[in-house]
């Protein structure tokens, strides 16, 4: 459930928090959950709540969805496809695409922070990331 | 077809220079290169994905349970403590309540008396009934259905008093409840009963009567 609310909100202390606050609606409520998809849909829920508040320029400082998300997809369906958008990443694509993408998303880094670090041009750098994106956009709506 | 890809690719680009730096940005603008058209839509949601999978992908590190568990049983806790105030607080009210219908019961049946005072016996004798009639009862009466409060005062201070009003003596048979302060509305006007029963509000008190005693656990 942490793992799930940390994914969605990039935020370890707001994920417990929000797990928290689930356990403690559980515990005042005299109805006992049915099962884990029940505590997992919960968590979604409240995470999506959470990020509908936040203000604009958080949201897209921390990439969040902008607009409502209407998820009716299966909780386990969506971290699959979270795995192999994963999974393509280290597959599929080239260098130096993977690691421009790796440091933009794992690092947080700007494009004009990679282009230093990697001793790119900025232009080189956000074409490469943007091909990197089309690339794995397309292969992902064919799919 | 060349435009219309250089188009999307620069509608792209906007939006990824917009993404390092979205304080140098206004709401509507950000708005506008989010949704200039389907494909930075399409893209800006492809980078929501992305960035989930990366903190999937990071975030495998096993949760420590007992720190977690820690934490929930003091926001419990927390909780508790709120939800047992909120308890005390609605007997107070309960009790404020029964203290305004009392009084205006009162208000009420001294009205009525005066309504059936014939009109000439008030315009001959106005004097009278102004120094004799209400000073007196008026004060007394009021003293009656006056709660009295106990602000921060140890139980071992207030409950004889109010014992007393009832002719009961208290014992205190768990001594760590003779320290316990807090805030207790007594309406002397009110059975020994139902106070009893309010100061059972207190978490952490019990109190029981047998005969003439009251007994605190």
């Amino acid at each position: 459930m942490i793992h799930l609310a940390s994914v969605l909100l990039g935020d370890d202390e707001e994920a417990e928090d929000v797990v928290q606050d689930i356990f403690l609606r559980v515990a005042d409520s005299d109805i006992a959950p049915k099962n884990d998809s029940y505590l997992l849909t919960a968590v979604r829920n409240a995470c999506l709540n959470r990020i509908r508040q936040m203000q604009l320029h958080d949201k897209v400082k921390g990439l969040m969805p902008i607009e409502d998300e209407a998820d009716l997809q299966p909780i386990d369906k969506r971290l699959e496809r979270l795995e192999d958008i994963g999974a393509y990443v280290d597959e599929q694509l080239e260098e130096p695409h993977r690691s421009i993408f790796h440091l933009h998303f794992d690092e947080d880094l700007t494009v004009s922070e990679i282009a230093r670090r990697l001793g790119l041009n900025p232009n080189t750098a956000y074409k490469y990331l943007m091909q990197s994106i089309q690339q794995i956009r397309h292969h992902f709506e064919k799919h | 077809m060349t435009t219309t890809m250089e188009t999307t690719n620069e509608n792209i680009r906007q939006l990824l220079e917009m993404l390092d730096n979205p304080d140098a940005y206004t709401e509507q603008q950000i708005q506008d290169i989010v949704n200039r058209d389907e494909d930075t839509r399409e893209t800006y949601r492809l980078m929501v994905e992305a960035k989930r999978s990366s903190r999937h992908r990071q975030n495998q590190k096993p949760v420590d349970v007992d720190a977690a568990w820690q934490r929930f049983n003091q926001k419990l806790q927390h909780k508790q403590y709120g939800f047992g105030w909120m308890k005390i607080a609605a007997s107070f009210i309960g009790v404020l309540l029964v203290s305004g219908i009392a009084f205006a019961a009162i208000h009420i049946v001294r009205q009525h008396q005066k309504q059936e005072t014939p009109q000439t016996e008030i315009t001959e004798n106005v004097t009278t009934s102004v120094t004799t009639l209400p000073a007196d009862t008026l004060t007394k009466d009021t003293v009656t259905v006056q709660p009295i409060i106990y602000d921060n005062i140890p139980l071992e201070k207030m409950l004889p008093e109010i014992a007393a009003h009832y002719d009961v003596k208290v014992i205190f048979t768990n001594d760590e409840a003779r320290q316990f302060r807090f805030r207790f509305v007594w309406n002397p006007q009110q059975g020994i009963n139902q106070v009893i029963s309010d100061l059972n509000q207190f978490e952490r008190l019990t109190v029981t009567r047998k005969d003439s005693q009251i007994i605190v656990e």
